[in-house]
């Protein structure tokens, strides 16, 4: 059988009061010293934005392979989740496209 | 078969899913194996020549691009046929026609036993290349954003004086049904209009375009936004248009069928379903060379769901790889939420609705033992 049918009816973790209730800079902080901690695989990882609903979006200092980055972030969010709230959900900044013709719309891709 | 729309060739399901015909893939999801996708929807190029205000591949763009080289794509191909994909459509985020790999990529797949199928402008899409593709090809969609010429330059292209993209667009359709007829093909074309509220005008305009032209259906769908609304689809201006659309429906006749897709437009903006399992079955692969399991995790903001690059390894090592399951696996857990971390209504919304359904005892996915539908490896 598998396990994944039963975390349908699951919710997904939300952040605890603790965090909630620290300023975004606190928040910031405390991830990216997390990220200095392991410099060796996250140096080139900066914190950019850390919300109250657990949204914490990290900045890649130098391109990554794909092979390599979802790996590398994925690791990056359980350890987040581990060692600080388990409502944590980590994103990547936002690329808006790359396309000069259809950039003429003026479409903008938001970040929130 | 449900939402099945009878056509002279058989029961077409737009407005549905098609996972009754493939249950032993089903059943060995619900077993806990490593399943290959019964289909994968893809571009072989991020480029494309129009500019479309409704287009999602505007939120896609990944960290980089990779040019897909001729030797990729029949090497993809290989690799599908290899680990039992049973169907390839070329969407995605590109306009696949533009690519030097589109006409040898369709031919070996076609050999190779795999269903393939592509969404165009048909601006490049020229008689040369027609012949090429058309008896390899289980349908085509035409995107045709609006049935009067003006109005279909302003939306996909610079503005309503360019209507030579809808001549040219027109010219290449009606070449494609004539040589359908003419070689008596199996293939079902069809013309796509992508319905933001505010382009109600279009309509009727659109469904009559169809019904002229002699597709075999035109269908009208929702248009998509991302979590952050940058599109800006106000889903709740649908519900006013459902008179217009059922008008259009009513101009089907036996040749050509209108076609709404009600389930997507009623659903709105919000799934019934928290965990994503669709892309199990229904994976998606970017123009510009990455794997990932949706198009809506194409942008560098999912970049934790990024897999993998085809130009860069091989596709049966990717799929093979922990990598590919973890990210699989995630969106199943209650670490991912849909409703709430990704954009609306994505290509697997009906797969993800029956297999969450399924899972949830709500409605169980049993096996088909009718007739297939028509496209049924697409699903």
């Amino acid at each position: 059988m598998n396990k994944q049918l039963e975390n349908a009816v699951l919710d997904s973790p939300t952040p605890s009061k603790k965090w909630r209730e620290m300023s975004h800079d606190d928040r910031k902080t405390f991830l990216n010293d997390i990220l200095k901690q392991r410099s060796d695989f996250y140096e080139n990882f900066e914190v950019a934005h850390a919300k109250d609903d657990g949204q914490v979006i990290v900045k890649m200092m130098r391109a990554l392979n794909p092979s390599e980055r979802g790996t590398l972030l994925l690791d990056l969010e359980e350890l987040f989740k581990l060692e600080i709230d388990q409502g944590i959900n980590l994103w990547a900044e936002a690329l808006g496209d790359k396309n000069s013709l259809r950039n003429l719309r003026g479409i903008e891709v938001k970040h929130d | 078969m449900t939402n099945a729309v009878e056509t002279k060739e058989g029961a077409l399901i737009l407005d549905s899913h098609k996972l009754s015909c493939h249950y032993d893939r089903v059943q060995a999801w619900e077993a806990g194996e490593r399943i290959a996708p019964v289909s994968v929807d893809m571009s072989l190029t991020r480029a494309c020549g129009a500019m479309c205000s409704f287009c999602y591949a505007m939120m896609q763009e990944s960290q980089s691009r990779s040019s897909i080289k001729v030797q990729d794509a029949l090497n993809l191909a290989d690799d599908f046929a290899e680990i039992g994909i049973r169907s390839v459509s070329l969407v995605s985020d590109g306009e696949s026609t533009l690519s030097k790999a589109y006409v040898p990529f369709i031919q070996h797949l076609s050999s190779l036993g795999i269903d393939v199928a592509n969404a165009t402008n048909a601006w490049e899409w020229e008689a040369e290349k027609v012949d090429q593709i058309l008896p390899h090809m289980t349908w085509i969609r035409f995107t045709v954003a609006a049935g009067r010429p003006e109005s279909y330059a302003k939306i996909m292209y610079k503005g309503p004086e360019h209507t030579e993209v809808f001549d040219r667009a027109i010219k290449n359709i009606k070449y494609a049904v004539d040589l359908k007829k003419k070689l008596g093909l199996k293939v079902t074309l069809g013309i796509q209009m992508v319905l933001m509220p505010e382009l109600k005008d279009e309509i009727i305009p659109f469904a009559k375009l169809g019904v002229d032209l002699g597709v075999d259906y035109a269908v009208i769908k929702h248009c998509s936004d991302d979590e952050s609304g940058s599109l800006g689809i106000d889903y709740s201006q649908y519900e006013p248009l459902y008179d217009l659309l059922t008008q259009a429906e009513a101009m089907s006749n036996d040749q050509t069928k209108v076609i709404v897709k009600w389930n997507k437009i009623k659903d709105g903006d919000k799934p019934s379903y928290k965990r994503f399992y669709g892309p199990q079955f229904l994976l998606q692969i970017s123009g510009s060379g990455l794997v990932a399991p949706s198009g809506m995790f194409f942008n560098a903001r999912y970049s934790k769901l990024h897999i993998g690059n085809f130009t860069e390894e091989r596709f049966k090592d990717i799929w093979k790889s922990e990598r590919y399951w973890r990210a699989m696996n995630y969106l199943a857990s209650p670490n991912f939420d849909a409703q709430t971390m990704m954009g609306t209504l994505p290509i697997q919304h009906y797969i993800s609705t029956a297999l969450d359904n399924h899972a949830k005892g709500i409605q169980r996915i049993n096996p088909n033992e009718g007739k297939n539908p028509l496209h049924h490896n697409f699903l």
